[in-house]
């Protein structure tokens, strides 16, 4: 059970980008669970019915919310340039919390949150669901309420987007990337690191040259996978940033409806 | 007896008739459905249809039409549509047929997973999905133009037929990659 609540509370954290709603949904799922007990028969695995009751409260959250933009972190880097408190507060959980190291894999599982809050819901929700938490996709279709073919749909879809969007722009997989924000910081946390060093030990970056881009896509989801956002030793700094991203984003989409 | 014999050459001439009908339009049915495009001109219109068979569900055919921004990923005769596909809609779609041109049209009619209609006061593209299957589907699009000023510029208006046969093939290939994935 510890185990299981870890998965939920992560994926929530993933699809929500705040430490509070992840945390209240979690707690509302084992509340409306244990309400609904009774109607547990069994036809689907634990795991399955719980992920099913959060992604139901996660969407009630979720839809009235603006999606977030493909460029979130250009703008949050923008942002957090301009914002002398971020940097003093970062540097501040790096050098105090046993959870404040950085490091590069942790940022990409950070990116990938981020950006994947471009997608639309439901893409973003089959990604996650099939392919960092391991489902099959007639159980996604379960937990989603919806049928196997739209759940195929969706992941493809989704998929095909965010291989798009980081073959544009991620420097470790494409050297014409415009975003290397994560041996940016990775400079700025840990100065005496070499980044190369760093980096041959992803797989992710030593396959790049071969250009093959749904295994890129794969790989980066086994970073996912190998991560919780709550129990990382990199967690509280990575949790700022996302609260920072999240505040930045919700000012953005305010002006961009004005 | 001689009565008998005419009503037995009457009935065979029948069935003879009714087995040729039948295999006619078994061909017609098949040929249509081989992703071939075909054009009918008249003095006042024109009509471009194609049809092909799409091993994939209906709802994943169907979605692949109805989301807009989606189109110019998986079909190369679609550069941009704006807008939602949805009833009363209006888009504005952008085609390789004519790059410079922006067509402003109208969704007319919008029957999940079986007709979606969008035009303008020139013609109206008709897209349906007839299931045969639970993971196949008939897929139809014909385009229809015309009208009292069309001899006008109907040499204008290039041919349709080889953007048609693409938008098909590019559905079905799409569609059934989606479909096959596990």
């Amino acid at each position: 059970m510890p185990v299981l609540r870890g998965q939920l509370k992560s994926y929530l954290l993933r699809i929500t980008a705040s430490v509070p709603d992840a945390e209240d949904i979690v707690q509302d799922t084992y509340i409306r669970a244990l309400n609904k007990l009774d109607t547990f028969r069994g036809d689907s695995s634990l795991k399955t019915w719980l992920f099913s009751i959060a992604s139901n409260l996660a969407k009630d959250n979720l839809r009235a919310q603006k999606r977030w933009v493909e460029d979130v972190t250009d703008i949050a880097r923008e942002a957090a340039l301009t914002h002398h408190e971020f940097f003093q507060e970062a540097m501040h959980i790096h050098a105090t919390s046993p959870q404040g190291q950085f490091e590069v894999k942790e940022h990409i599982a950070f990116c990938f949150t981020c950006i994947s809050k471009s997608l639309p819901l439901e893409q973003q929700l089959c990604i996650f669901l099939k392919e960092v938490y391991d489902f099959k996709v007639s159980e996604t279709a379960i937990i989603l309420s919806t049928t196997e073919a739209m759940v195929k749909y969706y992941l493809h879809t989704g998929r095909s987007k965010m291989i798009s969007i980081f073959d544009g722009r991620c420097a470790l997989i494409n050297k014409q990337g415009v975003c290397d924000q994560c041996s940016e910081l990775n400079a700025v946390f840990n100065p005496k690191q070499k980044i190369q060093e760093e980096l041959v030990k992803i797989e992710m970056a030593r396959e790049a040259e071969k250009g093959d881009k749904e295994r890129l896509f794969d790989l980066r989801m086994s970073i996912l996978k190998e991560i919780d956002p709550f129990e990382s030793k990199a967690a509280e700094l990575q949790q700022h940033h996302l609260h920072h991203n999240r505040q930045v984003m919700e000012k953005y989409l305010e002006k961009s409806i004005d | 007896m001689a009565c008998s014999s005419k009503a037995y050459r009457t009935n065979k001439m029948k069935t003879f008739i009714t087995l040729l009908t039948t295999f006619i339009l078994m061909s017609a049915s098949a040929m249509a459905q081989n992703g071939k495009a075909t054009t009918v001109k008249t003095t006042f219109s024109r009509q471009t249809s194609v049809s092909t068979t799409i091993n994939a569900n209906a709802a994943i055919v169907w979605a692949l039409l109805t989301k807009a921004a989606d189109y110019p990923r998986w079909n190369s005769t679609v550069t941009s549509i704006e807008g939602n596909i949805a009833p009363g809609e209006k888009i504005k779609l952008k085609s390789t047929l004519d790059a410079k041109r922006t067509f402003k049209l109208k969704v007319k009619e919008f029957i999940p997973e079986q007709k979606l209609v969008w035009g303008d006061g020139q013609g109206a593209r008709t897209y349906t999905l007839t299931k045969t299957g639970d993971n196949s589907v008939i897929f139809n699009m014909t385009e229809k133009i015309g009208g009292f000023m069309f001899p006008l510029y109907a040499g204008m208006i290039p041919s349709f037929d080889q953007s048609f046969e693409q938008f098909a093939a590019n559905l079905k290939k799409e569609a059934e990659i989606i479909m096959n994935a596990k």
